[in-house]
C-alpha cells in the first residue's frame, strides 16, 4: 500500500514536472533559410492570419495530436488561448471558408520528420526530441 | 427546389467519392439542438411558446471545402432548420480566389456581412448565447448570390480586412404573421474589421432596392397598405371609415396627401443598413457592444435603432454571460409618418438575457439560458412581458 502510495507520488511529481517545465521548440526544416522567429509572427502563422515566413515563402503548420503536452504548452504561451477558445475561433473561420486549422501530426517524431522533409512546413515539439535535422527558430 | 436536391446530392457523391484525395477535401459540420419554454405567450420570442420548443433553435450544418489549386478552393455548405421544417438550403456555396495573400475574390452563394456574427451566425459553438439576440439580429434572411473582394492588412500587431460585395437576394422574406417573396437588387455593401490586441471594432455598411410582392389579400402588409392608401386618399381630419363607407377602417384620420399613398410599396426603394460593434476579449473576460440602423425609403417598413450590450465572464470550462438588447421604431417625417402613426407597425421592445455555457469538451458545449424579452409596444398596441427558458448542446465537427 505504502509502495503504491510512494510510486503514485513519483508519477504525479513526473507529471507535474512534464507539465511544467519541459520546454518546446518550434522548428522548421534545415534548410529553410528564416534564422529565427519572433512569438508574434509564429502565432500568426498557427492561427492563419499570415501564409508566409518573414522572407516571404510560403509556412504551413502542422499541429502535434490533440491533448498532447507541446500542443498544450504551444495553445497557452505562444497562442495564449485554451483549446476551448481555439475551437470556437477556428470554427468562425472554417464555417465562413476563411481557413483552416493546421493538421494534426502526430507527435515529436512525426512532426520532425514531416518539418525535416519539407521546408515550408513549421512545427513545434518538446526540445529534447530536436536534432540536427531541423532547425529551432524559437523557444519557450 | 430540384435544383437544391441535385446539388446536395453531388456534393454527396464528391464526398462518398474522394476518399484517396482526403488531404485536400475538408468535410466539417456543426449541429445544435436546443429546447426552450416560454412562461407564457403573452409576447413573443423566438418562435416558442408555452408548450415547449424543440424545432427552433435546432440546426444542422455540413460543410465541404475543396482545394482546387494553390489559388482556387470551393466551399459549400448546406445547413438545414428545424425552424424552417428542416428545409435544407445552401448557406454558402462559392468558389474562392487568392489573388494573393491578401486578396481574395469570391462568387457564389454567400453571407452577408450585416452584423458581427453573420459570418458564423448558425454555428451556435462560435458563440455563447443559444441564438443572437433577436433584437438586434432582425434581418429575416442571410445570405446573397454574388461575389466579394476581402483585402486583409497587418501591421505590427494590428490586422483586419475590408470586404466589399455586390449581389442580388431573391427570395422569402419572414415575417411574424406571414412570408412574402422579396427581391432585393443591387445588393451591396461594405464590413471594415480591425483587431489590436484584445480589442476589435467593426463598422459595416449595406444597401438595396427593394421590390416585394404583398399581393395576397389579408396579410399584415397587403392590409397595411391597403389602409395607407385610404388614409391618403381622404381629405385631411375626416374619419376614413365614414368618407369610404368601410366600418373596418373607422377611427383613421384621412391627411389628403395622395402621393404619400406611393411611398406605401415594394416598388424599387432604397433600404440602408449601418453597424458598428466594438469588442474586447482577454481570454477571461470578453464584452461587445453592437448598434445597428435601418434606413428605409419606403414607409411600409417602419426606420429603428437596435444595439445590444454583451459580456461574459470564462472560469476554466464554464462560461457565464449577460446581455442587454433593445429595438425601439421610428416614424417617418411628414404625411407618411402621420399615416404610419394610424397604422398597426409600431415595435419597440428591449431583452435581458443570462447564460450558462459549459464546454464539455473541445468540440460540444452545453447551454442553458434564461431571457426575459419586455415588449412596450408590439405592432402599435401596448406590449407585455415574457420570461424564455432555454437550453442547447452545440457541437463542431
Amino acid at each position: 500500500m505504502k509502495a503504491i502510495k510512494y510510486s503514485c507520488s513519483i508519477l504525479l511529481i513526473g507529471l507535474a514536472s512534464s507539465l511544467t517545465s519541459a520546454e518546446v521548440s518550434v522548428i522548421v526544416s534545415s534548410n529553410n533559410p528564416n534564422a529565427s522567429i519572433d512569438q508574434n509572427t509564429v502565432s500568426k502563422i498557427f492561427l492563419g492570419k499570415t501564409k508566409s515566413f518573414p522572407d516571404g515563402t510560403q509556412a504551413v503548420p502542422v499541429d502535434q495530436d490533440d491533448g498532447a503536452a507541446p500542443r498544450n504548452a504551444f495553445n497557452s504561451t505562444v497562442l495564449g488561448k485554451s483549446s476551448s477558445q481555439l475551437k470556437s475561433y477556428w470554427s468562425r473561420l472554417i464555417f465562413t471558408g476563411k481557413g483552416t486549422p493546421p493538421k494534426q501530426s502526430g507527435n515529436d517524431a512525426a512532426v520532425k520528420q514531416l518539418v525535416a522533409n519539407n521546408p515550408n512546413i513549421i512545427g513545434y515539439i518538446d526540445s529534447s526530441a530536436v536534432d540536427s535535422s531541423v532547425k529551432v527558430v524559437h523557444k519557450f | 427546389m430540384r435544383m437544391r436536391n441535385k446539388w446536395g446530392l453531388s456534393l454527396l457523391a464528391v464526398a462518398i467519392a474522394s476518399p484517396a484525395m482526403a488531404s485536400d477535401l475538408n468535410v466539417n459540420g456543426f449541429l445544435s439542438v436546443g429546447a426552450s419554454m416560454l412562461d407564457d405567450n403573452k409576447a413573443s420570442i423566438a418562435g416558442a411558446d408555452n408548450n415547449g420548443g424543440f424545432k427552433q433553435d435546432t440546426v444542422l450544418g455540413l460543410q465541404i471545402q475543396k482545394q482546387v489549386n494553390d489559388s482556387t478552393s470551393a466551399t459549400g455548405q448546406l445547413v438545414s432548420r428545424g425552424g424552417d421544417d428542416y428545409t435544407t438550403e445552401a448557406a454558402w456555396a462559392f468558389v474562392s480566389y487568392a489573388a494573393n495573400d491578401e486578396l481574395d475574390l469570391r462568387m457564389g452563394r454567400l453571407r452577408i456581412p450585416f452584423f458581427y456574427y453573420s459570418d458564423f451566425l448558425e454555428v451556435g459553438y462560435a458563440f455563447n448565447w443559444v441564438r443572437p439576440p433577436e433584437e438586434v439580429y432582425r434581418i429575416p434572411f442571410s445570405s446573397i448570390d454574388g461575389f466579394d473582394l476581402t483585402q486583409r492588412f497587418s501591421s505590427g500587431n494590428m490586422d483586419g480586412s475590408v470586404q466589399f460585395y455586390y449581389g442580388r437576394y431573391q427570395g422569402p422574406f419572414k415575417t411574424a404573421t406571414a412570408t412574402y417573396t422579396a427581391d432585393y437588387r443591387n445588393f451591396t455593401g461594405l464590413a471594415l474589421n480591425t483587431n489590436m490586441g484584445n480589442f476589435g471594432a467593426r463598422l459595416s455598411y449595406h444597401q438595396a432596392e427593394l421590390i416585394m410582392d404583398t399581393s395576397e389579400a389579408g396579410t399584415t402588409l397587403n392590409s397595411a397598405i391597403a389602409a395607407a392608401g385610404a388614409i391618403a386618399a381622404v381629405p385631411a381630419g375626416v374619419d376614413v371609415g365614414t368618407a369610404t363607407g368601410n366600418p373596418a377602417l373607422a377611427g383613421l384620420t384621412g391627411v389628403g396627401d395622395a402621393s404619400a399613398a406611393e411611398d406605401f410599396s415594394f416598388t424599387g426603394q432604397t433600404s440602408r443598413f449601418y453597424e458598428a460593434a466594438v469588442f474586447y476579449d482577454n481570454g477571461d473576460m470578453s464584452v461587445i457592444a453592437e448598434w445597428t440602423m435601418l434606413d428605409h425609403e419606403n414607409s411600409v417598413f417602419l426606420d429603428d435603432q437596435a444595439w445590444m450590450l454583451s459580456a461574459a465572464k470564462r472560469m476554466g470550462d464554464m462560461t457565464v454571460h449577460a446581455t442587454y438588447s433593445t429595438q425601439k421604431d421610428e416614424f417617418d417625417s411628414g404625411n407618411e409618418g402621420e399615416i404610419q402613426k394610424q397604422l398597426p407597425l409600431l415595435t419597440e421592445e428591449s431583452s435581458i438575457t443570462l447564460g450558462l455555457r459549459y464546454d464539455y469538451d473541445s468540440a460540444t458545449a452545453l447551454k442553458l439560458e434564461i431571457q426575459n424579452n419586455d415588449e412596450t409596444t408590439a405592432a402599435g398596441v401596448d406590449g407585455d412581458s415574457a420570461t424564455l427558458y432555454s437550453v442547447a448542446v452545440d457541437v463542431v465537427f
